[in-house]
């Protein structure tokens, strides 16, 4: 009977407790959780102050970031793992939950329990004392003082990790967007087969994420799996047709595929968009557009080829190859008309670049055949058999022609 | 009494490690200065005083040097030369492009401070605050060279110097 009072005693407290601690809660608005979340972090470069109490910059800034990420619905912890990544652990006024500083949270609850226990065996010994049950309770009092720490101390491990065990850089608590950009990052730079790994990897936790499919598409088609590929680049292009790679790498895998306008189409949108220079980069290491201009006017489409080239022309920082192949496709019709542009393109495209191969041996070949001007073509053949390493294709033409010895 | 005395000196034991435990540990690393090195770039996106959209996902396949300032911050105003000879260095190979972030500043001011000084890199002005959260800036001047494949590779603490910059784009580039 004694030992219900004592129960009843301490559940009235604890839900005295629990039910004014809620009682007195108010609803807090965005503004009151930003408040509180900026006590919660130490100012960069002040000295103890909090992000909510300094005025430098930095801090300042870093309220606009709180508060932009409370408005968008970020929970607690994902505004703490936020900041702890991008300025440290130094910055977070709540101590972790892991290693030494664990303690911090262990500790109370251990201390807590003991005092509670102390006071519990304290009070059963006098009740004992004044009723003759303190021997009979003795020998069974070290198992229940053995059950009573192992208690406290989980507990107190369970407090630690609910309270505050969080790392810099872990995305449990819901912190994508580092995370998928690391991933991106390094998948930039392994070999295919981990690039397809980890762009997976960020589309599972993106699955709209269109560099991860762009890329996972160029990756799975350099290693043999071009339909899984072809599949990746439909998706990518579709979620974002304004996005430069998935364009240049669709047109690429598209002019494999003998489908040279359709490959011809895409570089034209990607033309109207802002490319990164690896994409540029990429075009003029392939000579891409100059393959299906080429291709194009092969297959009599030579307005479309010179569409290509010209738009090409109008947005590369390097147009010179592409003013060459223009030239070249003008001098190929063997129409009268066409000649002065063909000239007119080559010409320019030695202006820009005085050694450039393909310029070089197009002219030699068009003042040879079509103009008659032996003199203009030695002069460009000789420039071309200067040059330290010219293709081999163009050797060929040229000697055929007697231009080279 | 004795059994007291054994207690008392375990607790004294106990107490006299957790101290020299505590005294005798290293302190962790800076993460304050180096949490980003090695990581993807955080993304960079804005409006230059010349009014044009500038992203860093744009810049793939060059190096980026990413540059907080403030024309208010004296180290800045002395890095400046240094960044303006950078950059002309790159001009031509175009290899390495600079962005500067101006944090906590007027537009009008930045825009004056160029105009006088020097740089015709891309100087971002609006949304600098959230960058500045986003790269983990505590001070200005700071700087970060990014890789062609968008990893952070170095960052600087403080004004920096042309030929640091460019042992440190050597370093990072293994070349």
């Amino acid at each position: 009977m004694n030992r219900f009072r004592w129960l009843a005693l301490v559940v009235l407290v604890l839900g005295a407790l629990v039910v004014s601690e809620v009682a007195t809660q108010p609803v807090l608005t965005n503004a009151d959780r930003a408040h509180q979340l900026a006590e919660n972090f130490a100012c960069p470069v002040c000295s103890g102050q909090s992000v909510a109490e300094s005025d430098v910059p930095i801090a300042r800034a870093i309220r606009t970031e709180i508060a932009r990420m409370v408005d968008e619905g970020a929970t607690d912890a994902m505004v703490r793992t936020e900041l702890v990544e991008r300025f440290g652990q130094d910055i977070d006024y709540t101590p972790q939950g892991s290693g030494l500083t664990g303690l911090v949270w262990v500790l109370p609850v251990v201390l807590a329990v003991a005092a509670v226990t102390g006071l519990v065996l304290a009070l059963r010994r006098w009740s004992g004392a004044s009723t003759g049950r303190a021997s009979a309770k003795k020998s069974s009092r070290p198992m229940v003082l053995l059950g009573i720490a192992v208690l406290a101390v989980g507990a107190g491990l369970l407090v630690a990790q609910t309270s505050g065990s969080r790392g810099a850089g872990e995305t449990g608590s819901g912190e994508i967007r580092s995370s998928t950009r690391t991933l991106l990052a390094q998948a930039g730079v392994a070999a295919p087969q981990e690039a397809i790994t980890l762009y997976t990897e960020v589309l599972e936790l993106q699955p709209s994420n269109v560099e991860a499919l762009t890329y996972r598409a160029w990756a799975l088609w350099r290693s043999g799996g071009q339909l899984l590929a072809r599949v990746d680049i439909s998706d990518a292009v579709t979620l974002d047709p304004a996005y430069p790679d998935a364009r240049v790498f669709r047109a690429s895998m598209l002019f494999a595929d003998e489908e040279a306008a359709a490959a011809a189409q895409d570089l034209l949108v990607l033309d109207t968009l802002a490319a990164p220079p690896i994409v540029g980069d990429l075009l003029a290491a392939s000579h891409l557009r100059e393959r299906i201009a080429s291709s194009l006017a092969a297959q009599g489409d030579l307005l479309m080829a010179l569409t290509l080239l010209d738009s090409g022309i109008e947005v590369t920082a390097q147009p010179a190859p592409l003013l060459a192949e223009r030239g070249w496709l003008l001098a190929v019709t063997f129409e009268p008309d066409l000649l002065g542009l063909a000239v007119e393109a080559l010409d320019e495209a030695l202006v820009l670049e005085s050694a450039h191969p393909n310029a070089l041996a197009y002219r030699a070949l068009v003042r040879s055949v079509l103009l008659e001007d032996a003199e203009g073509a030695a002069a460009d053949a000789a420039a071309f058999a200067a040059l330290a390493d010219p293709p081999a294709a163009l050797v060929e033409l040229l000697t055929a022609e007697g231009l080279l010895g | 009494m004795r059994s007291v005395r054994v207690k008392a000196l375990l607790v004294g034991l106990m107490l006299l490690t957790l101290v020299g435990v505590l005294a005798t540990r290293e302190s962790g690393p800076d993460r304050m200065t180096t949490h980003l090195v090695g990581q993807g770039a955080p993304p960079i996106e804005g409006t230059t005083t010349s009014g044009e959209a500038w992203r860093l996902d744009l810049q793939r396949g060059r190096w980026v040097v990413v540059n907080f300032f403030s024309t208010t911050c004296v180290p800045c105003v002395r890095e400046h030369p240094e960044l303006v000879a950078f950059a002309e260095a790159h001009a031509e190979a175009d290899d390495v492009r600079v962005v500067t972030v101006a944090f906590a500043d007027s537009p009008a001011a930045v825009e004056e401070f160029f105009r006088s000084n020097g740089g015709d890199w891309p100087v971002l002005v609006t949304d600098t605050g959230r960058i500045a959260v986003d790269w983990g800036v505590v001070a200005v001047p700071e700087s970060y060279l990014v890789s062609s494949a968008g990893f952070v590779a170095a960052k600087i603490i403080g004004g920096v110097v042309q030929a640091d910059l460019e042992a440190m784009l050597v370093e990072a580039r293994g070349s």
